[in-house]
């Protein structure tokens, strides 16, 4: 009687080939990390200074309507260090923060002095305590200083709704007003308002007021900025 | 013809995407090798032209424009990947994500390549399968994004367009590997 012979099912190789594709991915990835560095390195973004501010893009109000803005168009790619060039001066608030509210008027004072030299950027957030809300028609009029609540400490109007926003120190402001997106806070490290941070031209941050507790924004501008 | 679509490298990243196809093709329902290597060729489209999209996007953040991408019309990748708001995912760029993922599905696909008959084999194609159907619902984001989201939105950034046609391939190229593999035809000679 013939014999019959199982067919046997083809068997894999003896060594595993798992390894040898995993070195062979780790090349890969070696050569792309190497052609990304070579070509395009990547930028260290943060807040800190030395470091390309986080960039964002969110509606702005200008005096007129709510447009779009996006903090990278202001920067100046070509800018060296001791060129001419537009600094900009990053400011974070919440309209109904106490300490903002009486920042309007360093604002307006620091603004008469260098809007010639710097931009003047203003981020509106909206802090999670209560009595914090907000929106844009707060935010217009804490810029421009117009009619918008009370005077009666009833939760309606700026500086915790305990005045009508018309009252804020200083001039009326008239630079771009952003809203912020939940995101900028975390992006900018941002754990309180006011916040402010003075970015060279090409949009490094020159200074951040958290790195530098003893010095004034008034002494911060004279020294990176001076001139005037 | 928007200059986007003549630039060179996107050029050869099509003509990657074609052949890959072709080998999918004159594979399909017959040949497991031709799959596994139509499934690599998808995969390795689908890191140079993430790697590509990332190179991009350093550039933009550093110099605000680059000459590897145009700015201009709605096939372009200057609106896209230089958008703040929607070129990453919780602060890494999509780039870093596709080369990333692509390079999880080379490492499966050359496994299986180099070894159909391990006992991980038939593990590794369900891995491959899973993997690549996940990334499906990302390149349904990432296309909505591009045509909704963006600042002058819709755009079509066709470096991105590269990277989700090599997802696609790879799925389909996977999927007749599975076939492959059910009907029996696993096993064929190289």
């Amino acid at each position: 009687m013939a014999r019959r012979r199982k067919t046997l099912a083809p068997k894999g190789r003896d060594d595993d080939v798992r390894w040898i594709a995993g070195f062979a991915l780790g090349s890969i990835l070696t050569v792309i990390m190497i052609l990304v560095v070579i070509i395009a390195p990547p930028a260290t973004i943060g807040p800190s200074e030395g470091e390309l501010a986080p960039d964002f893009s969110a509606d702005s109000y200008s005096g007129a309507n709510w447009i779009n803005f996006k903090l990278s168009d202001t920067f100046d790619y070509e800018w060296n260090e001791g060129e001419q060039g537009e600094w900009i001066l990053i400011q974070f608030i919440d309209t109904d923060c106490p300490y903002c509210w009486s920042e309007g008027e360093t604002m307006s004072d620091l603004h008469a002095q260098w809007s010639n030299d710097v931009e003047f950027i203003t981020i509106a957030v909206e802090l999670s305590i209560n009595g914090h809300d907000s929106n844009q028609q707060e935010i217009e009029a804490f810029r421009d200083k117009t009619n918008y609540g009370t005077n009666d400490n009833d939760g309606s109007g700026c500086n915790s709704g305990r005045d009508n926003c018309a009252n804020r120190p200083g001039a009326a402001h008239n630079w771009n007003y952003v809203e912020a997106t939940s995101a900028m806070m975390k992006d900018w490290e941002v754990t309180g308002t006011p916040f402010l941070a003075i970015l060279q031209p090409d949009g490094y941050v020159a200074w951040n007021q958290y790195e530098n507790t003893g010095e004034s924004i008034e002494d911060a501008m004279q020294r990176i900025v001076g001139g005037t | 013809m928007n200059e986007a679509l003549t630039d060179p490298v996107l050029l050869s990243f099509i003509t990657g995407l074609l052949i890959s196809t072709y080998i999918m093709l004159i594979g399909k329902g017959k040949n497991t090798t031709k799959l596994l290597i139509s499934s690599l060729a998808f995969a390795g489209v689908g890191i140079i032209s993430s790697t590509y999209t990332y190179i991009i996007h350093n550039k933009m953040v550093v110099q605000g424009t680059t000459a590897f991408c145009s700015s201009e019309g709605i096939v372009q990748c200057g609106s896209v990947i230089g958008d703040p708001t929607w070129n990453n995912l919780f602060g890494i760029p999509w780039g870093v994500f596709g080369i990333i993922s692509f390079a999880a599905l080379i490492f499966l696909s050359l496994s299986l390549y180099l070894d159909r008959h391990a006992k991980w084999a038939e593990n590794f194609l369900n891995y491959s399968w899973w993997a690549a159907l996940g990334g499906l619902p990302f390149v349904a984001l990432l296309v909505v994004i591009e045509l909704t989201q963006v600042e002058d939105a819709p755009h079509i950034c066709p470096f991105c367009t590269v990277a989700h046609l090599s997802l696609i391939g790879y799925v389909l190229a996977i999927y007749y590997l599975k076939e492959n593999k059910n009907s029996g035809n696993w096993s064929e000679q190289r």
